[in-house]
């Protein structure tokens, strides 16, 4: 299922914001952040990182910075002497402790939209194409355009992440979410097939990038 | 239920899609269909829908057998050839009630064969460029007659071929198809279309896509279209061309000089099989016209590096990852499923038990005629291994009928030869 990995000591706290993403329907799972980013070595990522240590900003520039972390949405979980403290950056999605489940809910969306930089329900545009959160539908100059669930996911993930360029592992990992076989030429499939149904003027949106990857021009 | 079917029951709302078929194949790669509401779409992709079996066996069998098609919401495609209501498509898997795969199901085959090469840590892709002829619907029982001689010519200023080609380009490619190339062919009326590389699933799915949408171009635009492998005596017969390759991750294991040694020995594997083979990847009595001909079809079991009549070819790769090997045998009118299966399995066991590859140019004839095939494929433990002997004996029993019905037929080359004569 969906994992949550909180970054924070052993604590109390960390235990409580365990269990309340538990009853959201996560699988939690601690990382002490003075390692590693990940709890085991072969973990891909998780659908959310919760950030409870006092070295959250570190740890949200380390993720910013791991090419499978990157895209990952993260909340930064705090007391509220260190909000008054002023001790807060601009950008990162925040919530004040103690919190109940339903607060929680509500911040890990917003979470969500930052990352993506869409609120659900939102339309992502690049010229003509459209595409729509909330129905899954793609357009092109308000002609529906059909794509299979896992060409739709990757389009979607790269709208959303536009001007960045993504390596096949990356994308790999973050659209199909698990050690799919066929490896990273799965991608390159997939990504001619979107083209394919874009046509020319989009098509040429979603740039390959030399012995790199794949790159979404907005 | 999963995410995939969450998406396709989304899609299927929001785009009013009113019928779904479920799409299947019987043992020869012939498509079936059952059409579906689309009030009945949630219930199928949870629990399936019943049908009768024993029409997929080869129609050896007269008895019912009750077999569970269950949908793959991943191959949800809308049907872009029908304008009057929104209509998808999904292949299926097909079981029995006790959730067992059902011995006939030519995906499954392929399937538990690419999860023999998976465990190996193999993954095969392949390429595919298919051959067909578009004729004039004929008048009565009259030769086909071809298009670009001059048939319809003065009927249209355009030539039909191409808009012919544009619109299934732009049909399959809406399906998640994506063509390399198309251009006319030898032959009058003859056309050649290349479909990317992909998995051997999704390409074996494609290919049976692909002929029906050219199916269904050629009747929107009045002519027909047939992937029958020797039409027309007089001019090559159609052949589907595959470009096969194996990969490790990112890695292409036939990058070579010309070939990698792994690559030599799944060559070598296809080459000392090909024979046994030829009742799936050429499985009509028809098919052996084809391959009697010359031209640019295979007579014997050789392969090259250059020149067009070997039954394998190892093109130049200008980039590691387009190393490759053109199998030229199989015509357009196989089972891509048991043709990729089988032809895995032989190049697999090239490898694992270490074929040499023979000298360029030099090897055994093919068989002349669909009995000699049938009987090779018989024998064959490879295929047997590779497809079961249930899924072999009726291929089996069908071609054997098909054999003694040909047996049977008083042709148009005796009459021409002897009726005056005697």
């Amino acid at each position: 299922m969906s994992e949550a990995w909180i970054y924070a000591p052993a604590s109390p706290a960390a235990s409580e914001t365990a269990r309340l993403l538990a009853e959201l329907g996560f699988t939690p799972h601690r990382v002490e952040a003075n390692g590693a980013l990940r709890p085991r070595p072969d973990a891909r990522q998780p659908a959310l990182a919760v950030l409870a240590g006092d070295d959250w900003a570190e740890v949200c520039a380390r993720l910013r910075d791991d090419e499978l972390l990157c895209a990952v949405p993260c909340l930064v979980t705090i007391d509220p002497e260190d909000l008054e403290a002023g001790e807060v950056l601009d950008g990162h999605e925040l919530i004040v402790r103690p919190f109940t489940a339903a607060e929680l809910r509500a911040r890990i969306a917003r979470a969500r939209a930052t990352t993506h930089g869409v609120e659900p329900g939102d339309v992502v545009r690049a010229g003509g194409l459209e595409l729509n959160l909330a129905t899954y539908q793609v357009t092109i100059d308000d002609v529906p355009i059909d794509f299979t669930h896992m060409e739709y996911e990757l389009l979607k993930f790269l709208m959303t992440h536009p001007g960045r360029v993504f390596s096949r592992e990356a994308l790999l990992s973050a659209v199909w979410g698990y050690d799919y076989y066929g490896g990273a030429r799965t991608v390159d499939v997939h990504v001619r097939r979107v083209r394919a149904k874009l046509g020319q003027e989009h098509a040429a949106r979603i740039r390959t990038v030399r012995s790199v990857g794949y790159r979404f021009d907005a | 239920m999963t995410s995939h079917a969450d998406y396709v029951l989304r899609i299927v709302e929001e785009r009013r899609v009113r019928f779904v078929r479920l799409w299947f194949v019987d043992v020869l790669g012939v498509l079936k269909s059952i059409a579906i509401p689309a009030s009945e779409l949630e219930a199928a992709l949870e629990d399936g829908v019943s049908l009768d079996g024993s029409s997929l066996e080869g129609g050896v069998r007269g008895s019912e057998r009750d077999v569970v098609a269950h949908p793959d919401p991943t191959t949800f495609q809308l049907l872009p050839w029908r304008t009057d209501a929104v209509v998808g498509r999904m292949f299926c898997d097909l079981r029995l009630p006790d959730g067992t795969p059902f011995a006939a199901d030519s995906r499954h085959a392929l399937r538990r064969m690419l999860g023999v090469a998976a465990d190996l840590g193999y993954t095969f892709q392949v390429g595919a460029e298919i051959e067909f002829f578009l004729f004039a619907v004929p008048d009565g029982d009259g030769p086909p007659t071809p298009l670009d001689d001059g048939a319809y010519y003065d009927l249209t200023p355009l030539d039909v071929g191409s808009s012919f080609r544009r619109r299934t380009i732009e049909h399959i490619e809406g399906m998640s198809i994506p063509v390399k190339a198309s251009h006319h062919e030898v032959a009058p009326s003859q056309h050649e279309i290349d479909l990317h590389h992909t998995d051997a699933l999704s390409m074996a799915d494609a290919v049976t896509t692909f002929r029906l949408t050219v199916k269904e171009v050629a009747g929107e635009l009045g002519v027909y279209a047939t992937f029958m492998p020797k039409p027309l005596e007089e001019v090559p017969g159609s052949g589907m061309h595959l470009h096969l390759s194996l990969f490790r991750g990112d890695e292409n294991l036939f990058a070579g000089e010309p070939l990698s040694d792994l690559g030599q020995a799944f060559l070598a594997g296809i080459l000392a099989h090909a024979g046994e083979l030829c009742a799936v990847t050429n499985q009509w009595v028809n098919s052996y016209k084809r391959l009697v001909s010359g031209d640019e079809a295979p007579e014997h079991v050789t392969w090259a590096r250059h020149g067009r009549a070997a039954l394998a070819r190892v093109p130049v790769a200008r980039r590691r990852e387009a190393a490759r090997v053109e199998l030229r045998q199989p015509d357009p009118a196989c089972n891509p499923y048991l043709t990729f299966a089988l032809v895995l399995a032989a190049g697999l066991r090239g490898i694992e038990r270490g074929y040499n590859l023979p000298p360029e140019g030099e090897g055994p004839p093919l068989p002349e005629s669909l009995r000699e095939a049938t009987d090779r494929f018989d024998a064959s433990e490879l295929a047997r291994d590779t497809l079961g002997d249930r899924m072999c004996d009726w291929i089996v029993a069908n071609k054997r009928r098909e054999w003694s019905d040909y047996r049977r037929a008083v042709t148009e080359f005796e009459r021409r030869r002897l009726l005056r004569l005697l």
